[in-house]
């Protein structure tokens, strides 16, 4: 099964992902933090049940994972492919998983909240993602008695979720704002829009790979479909600025050299710590969208993101590694796939 | 602890994240958690509680009871909440509404759901959310100039403001 992040999608040289998420509760459990380990078995017992019993074309796609059988870096790499939070791996005593085949869907049970249904789909696509959500929604809905009041809308672990409990997200990758400087005069800007950009690698002021999330921080007293269209709005503005800054830097030689040097690397490099890895892949992938770079199909370079993150690294090759072991095997994983994207200079002979 | 981020102020909010492959800890001060996007509900609670505290100094004769009203659900008592910045239950919401509530104001703006019902959902809530939709429908079809369905649509909504 092709994962999500094998592909690319609308707007795809800026947004690498969009992130629908809800927060459900049930009604006549206490929430997690109040839970000992032997009720929040129960839980996930009946959430698993109602999924995978359940009356839905993708209830035989789903595998279940007890989070406490997964060795450490099997659940690292789960939160490097996006697939759950740091949270939910921090202590993963009574908590499970639901992970549809092609990792595009994934239900936590007993993070902060009993339930956290999460869509991911490769692009801008909000609607198509909100979609599928709200269909496992409305199904958990039918078999479990989920906390809802009239006023506060679904009830949550934090207040911050109350109301429709979604967290709509966009990953967005912005090196050109970044190196512009720009990104704290724009995140000041969001914040008062009831949106919140933030690094997706690092706090600092410049995340690794220039990738950074952003999404809707208000919940409550605003309707689904009004929270993603603002956050869409103001994702298209983004990309508007982005691929200008891009189109300006690129009149610099030393961002094109730059470009060029991180594509040399990809291809004969040996060693490769993460952090340089995703410099370079960033740079690279900001040169396919500016044309400096021949056109290498952005979801190679998606998929390198996540494939060269230390815990998905190890879980690939089946074995613990030291971080120089890490680092070799990291360039090797990157050389031999860049090395596989020299078609497009046959493509010019043939032309 | 200092904030990782500044270096100056005291850290109050601790988010966990991954470096390098390992699970780890940022830690944050407030000022910093808000300029990167963390909801800082500790510090939000912490200043209502404060104020909650400063009431009741004032004298109250309700101190007392109010002080120890517990949720009958889970065992939470409002200092719980808001030295954990975690709510314990959906029943949690009702005993403490009022003592939540200012800090619900403050990080949404508003205090009225407005979106998806939950099948539990009151017939009232259900019924107001129902004619919304079909009044959007009727302003699209309108604009389409659809009138046959706009028609259809106006009967629909006639027959639930009836029965309401
Ligand atoms: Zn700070
Ligand atoms: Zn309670």
């Amino acid at each position: 099964m092709d994962k999500w992040y094998n592909k690319s999608g609308n707007e795809g040289d800026v947004v690498i992902s969009t992130r629908i998420r809800f927060a459900r509760n049930l009604k006549e459990y206490p929430f997690p933090c109040r839970l000992n380990d032997e009720t929040k078995c129960k839980v996930a017992a009946l959430v698993k049940d109602a999924i995978l019993n359940g009356n839905s074309a993708l209830a035989s796609r789903f595998e279940y994972i007890q989070m406490p059988e997964l060795t450490q870096e099997e659940a690292v790499s789960l939160v490097e492919r996006h697939l759950v939070s740091p949270e939910f791996i921090s202590d993963r005593q009574g908590r499970g998983l639901l992970l549809l085949d092609d990792e595009s869907v994934s239900v936590m049970i007993n993070e902060e909240d009993h339930i956290r249904i999460q869509v991911m789909h490769q692009g801008l696509d909000l609607a198509a993602a909100y979609d599928i959500a709200d269909k496992i929604d409305t199904l958990l809905d039918e078999r479990l008695n989920f906390a809802f009041n009239d006023k506060l809308g679904y009830l949550t672990q934090c207040p911050t979720n109350l109301g429709t409990g979604m967290r709509a997200s966009l990953m967005l990758h912005l090196p050109g704002l970044q190196q512009s400087k720009a990104m704290n005069r724009i995140a000041s800007t969001l914040s008062k829009l009831g949106l919140v950009l933030r690094g997706m690698y690092g706090e600092g002021s410049e995340p690794k790979g220039a990738l950074y999330q952003l999404s809707n921080q208000v919940t409550l007293g605003i309707s689904e479909e009004q929270a993603m269209s603002n956050l869409r709005d103001v994702a298209l503005q983004l990309v508007a600025q982005e691929r200008e800054a891009r189109n300006n830097l690129t009149k610099n030689i030393e961002v094109v050299d730059a470009i060029s040097r991180s594509y040399g690397l990809s291809r004969y490099a040996r060693l490769m710590s993460n952090e340089e890895c995703m410099k370079l892949l960033s740079n690279i992938r900001f040169g396919i969208a500016t044309g400096i770079i021949d056109k290498i199909d952005f979801d190679i370079i998606n998929r390198l993101m996540i494939e060269t993150q230390p815990a998905t690294l190890m879980k690939n090759v089946g074995k613990k590694l030291s971080p120089s072991e890490r680092d070799r095997i990291r360039a090797d994983v990157v050389r031999s796939t860049m090395l596989k994207t020299n078609i497009p200079n046959n493509r010019r002979l043939e032309n | 602890m200092l904030c990782q981020s500044c270096g100056q102020n005291q850290a109050t909010t601790h988010i966990k994240t991954i470096i390098n492959g390992e699970l780890a800890e940022v830690n944050l001060c407030r000022e910093c958690a808000q300029k990167l996007g963390y909801n800082s509900f500790f510090g939000n609670f912490g200043m209502d509680f404060d104020k909650f505290l400063g009431s009741l100094m004032g004298g109250n004769e309700s101190r007392t009871l109010k002080s120890r009203k517990r949720c009958n659900c889970c065992g939470s008592t409002f200092e719980d909440i808001a030295k954990s910045g975690k709510v314990g239950c959906a029943n949690c919401y009702d005993i403490f509404y009022d003592e939540l509530l200012p800090s619900i104001q403050r990080i949404h703006g508003k205090t009225v759901h407005i979106g998806k019902l939950a099948k539990s959902a009151g017939s009232e809530v259900k019924m107001k959310s129902t004619l919304a939709k079909l009044k959007e429908e009727l302003t699209a079809a309108i604009k389409e100039q659809e009138f046959e369905k706009a028609a259809k649509l106006r009967d629909q909504i006639k027959e639930l403001e009836a029965k309401g």
